[in-house]
């Protein structure tokens, strides 16, 4: 442990710990900063981090500075103040200053920065600045404006040290000197847009959101990705109803800060023209209060056979199984949703909650063996989220049967081939708990409202228990019942930030 | 509060005699009426109303009036789709849709343009927000009338057009 003091007040940290992270607890605030990142390298390029360390005898970057025992050190300073402004004075020279077009203009780390430390009287007289390229589209998802660029290669660092696929580089020097893709290449690795989340500036935008939102309209909602089983923490930003983008939220334990460009596209679902927005009752939309009556005639006798789905939220599936009292389970498809996986974050299995399916005690079937049960079930059937009629065997099954009910969001094979199809809501529409590959819950919240008639999931199913009675009364209340009824030793309506691990193999 | 010390009677003045005849009181009435007639007709010019729509309301060169948007030398929008404006609006009337610009140098355009005449408070923050002088509130027009609502959400090629009037 070093002890030093920091603005005349003593704090106490690991060795080898950064300056720069004993200044941001000493402090309560980071210093001001632009090429600094917790989960890249450091680079020390922008030189915003100065701060004062009595005995030495310059003003030192806090970033690339260990902490040693019995340091003394302002980061307040007269000295320190005026570095700073000094430094952003020269970030500024060949900026453009085009904020009002600026996409980044709101959450842009030049404007924020200037705005605490900025030296408003400028000295730089100069003619023009150094013009360089606008707008260019360097991949699928990124568009660069290399004016804008203040050159903290965080950008060079990701795609060097955490894609390893090294598309970016700083070509040519002093004030000539911009970021580029080397020629004939693209960037269009799998998680391109974290180069866009961590640039400071607007110097890398997002094709996918350029121009759709000015940010400051944007509200958020702390989400969970629901694109594949790592289960990336998310901010959801949306506005009057509809999510705008993904962002991914710091989870050290499960994504780090990053996020990948397949998850960031899982918003478009939401909003896609296939939702189930009101139930249907063979292919008509009818009020809730027919498909009640519906509900009484087809399911009259209770169900048959219940089918889960990975994709539903950890809390749905407890519910769902005591709807299903005892009739035969089914987790839905095994070895449906599965796409590539790497070893950074994407996982080849695309359900958020498989783990969570197990949890909650659904085995998955093969579409055979599913097709089977669904042929067998002497009674309703019960199908809660996914697809499984998109397997062909299932299909033929569920052709002709009179007593499917599902519970779901999109109008896809098993809504269509459903004689009642009740709408539910997406993750970004309710809030819930996710399982991921580690085995980690994770809480979601509510975003935006959900469309047209549709309800939250555990809402729908509450009313399809054999004893509405005693159906729960809240959320609170049945997250209360699934730790009881898994015999979990976590509080889950009150998640710590980072997850907690349900047990079970890694 | 209370209410102890107040008097209990009525604060109304007595009427004398000839007051609470009426008729007399009538007849002094009949009178300023009959002589303010008597003026205006010999007296036209004196009279404080206006033969709208005849006769107009000169107005300062500072009113604000119906918004209008400006042109570039080459007629496309001044506009750059920043959406200060509509960020600015109190009134919340300004929906603006941006798109990319052919044109690398200019960075975005307004696809939309949209300002809902019916919301606007005419206060003139849109002016005072816009980084390029390409919202203005100087054609002077206030007979904004139509006899639908959405007539009164006027576009973009409508703001741009210098021949419309009023509403849609």
């Amino acid at each position: 442990m070093a002890k030093l003091t920091i603005d005349g007040g003593a704090i106490e940290v690991a060795d080898g710990t950064s300056l720069f992270d004993a200044c941001r607890l000493a402090r309560g605030e980071a210093l001001p900063h632009f090429c600094y990142h917790p989960d890249l390298s450091i680079a020390g390029v922008c030189r915003l981090c100065q701060v004062e360390v009595e005995g030495m005898p310059k003003l030192t970057i806090a970033c690339n500075t260990a902490v040693r025992d019995g340091m003394v050190v302002h980061t307040r300073s007269e000295k320190v103040r005026k570095a700073s402004q000094q430094i952003l004075e020269m970030h500024l020279i060949n900026h453009p200053v085009d904020c009002p077009i600026c996409d980044q203009a709101g959450e842009c780390g030049l404007q924020n920065q200037y705005m605490a430390y900025g030296l408003y009287d400028s000295q730089v007289t100069q003619g023009d600045k150094v013009h360089k390229t606008k707008a260019q589209v360097i991949g699928p998802e990124v568009i660069l404006d290399k004016e804008r660029c203040v050159l903290c290669s965080r950008c060079v660092r990701f795609c060097n040290e955490v894609t390893k696929t090294g598309e970016l580089g700083i070509f040519n020097r002093g004030d000539r000197a911009e970021i580029g893709v080397a020629p004939g290449q693209q960037l269009d690795n799998a998680y391109s847009v974290n180069t866009v989340d961590i640039c400071p500036v607007g110097a890398l935008t997002s094709r996918d959101f350029r121009f759709q939102k000015r940010v400051w309209m944007l509200k958020s909602a702390d989400g969970v990705c629901a694109g594949c089983a790592t289960g990336c923490n998310v901010r959801i930003d949306h506005e009057a109803g509809r999510v705008y983008r993904l962002k991914p939220r710091r989870n050290a334990q499960v994504n780090g800060s990053w996020m990948c460009d397949e998850g960031r596209h899982t918003y478009k679902a939401v909003h896609a023209d296939d939702r189930l927005v009101e139930p249907m009752w063979r292919g008509q939309a009818v009020t809730w209060a027919d498909a009640k009556v519906r509900l009484a005639e087809v399911a009259a006798g209770g169900f048959a056979l219940v089918v889960g789905s990975a994709h539903q939220a950890l809390e749905e599936l407890c519910l769902l199984k005591q709807v299903a009292a005892g009739a035969a389970l089914s987790g839905g498809l095994a070895g449906s949703d599965m796409g590539v996986g790497d070893d950074i974050l994407r996982s080849a299995d695309r359900t958020p909650n498989r783990r969570g399916l197990a949890l909650a005690g659904f085995a998955e079937h093969g579409a055979i063996e599913l097709a089977a049960l669904i042929r067998a079930a002497k009674g309703a059937i019960l199908v809660h989220g996914g697809d499984p009629a998109a397997a062909p065997e299932v299909a033929a099954a569920l052709a002709g049967r009179q007593d499917v009910v599902y519970v779901g969001t999109h109008r896809r094979a098993t809504a269509q081939a459903a004689a009642l199809a009740l709408p539910g809501a997406t993750w970004a529409e309710k809030a819930g708990i996710f399982v991921n590959r580690q085995g980690r819950a994770q809480a979601f919240a509510q975003a935006v409202a959900r469309p047209g008639q549709a309800r939250e999931d555990w809402r729908v199913l509450a009313e399809l228990l054999p004893a509405p009675a005693a159906a729960p009364g809240s959320l609170k209340v049945l997250r209360e019942a699934v730790r009881a009824q898994l015999a979990l030793d976590v509080d889950l309506d009150r998640l710590p930030a980072d997850g907690a691990l349900t047990g079970g193999e890694a | 509060m209370s209410f102890e010390g107040l008097s209990k009677e009525s604060t109304e003045k007595r009427r004398s005699l000839l007051e609470s005849i009426y008729l007399w009181e009538v007849v002094k009435g009949l009178a300023v009426t009959g002589r303010h007639l008597v003026h205006n007709i010999f007296h036209t010019g004196d009279m404080p109303t206006m033969q709208y729509p005849e006769e107009k309301r000169v107005y300062s060169d500072r009113f604000r009036g119906r918004h209008r948007l400006m042109k570039r030398e080459d007629g496309t929008p001044r506009c750059v789709a920043c959406q200060m404006c509509s960020t600015y609006c109190p009134a919340d009337c300004i929906t603006i849709t941006a798109a990319e610009h052919p044109d690398p140098a200019i960075e975005k355009y307004p696809a939309t343009f949209d300002i809902d005449l019916l919301r606007c408070v005419y206060c003139g923050l849109c002016e005072e927000a816009c980084p390029c002088d390409a919202i203005r509130m100087d054609t002077g027009i206030y007979e904004i009338a139509a006899d639908s609502r959405d007539k009164f959400v006027v576009d973009k090629e409508f703001l741009l057009n210098e021949q419309t009037r009023g509403t849609r």
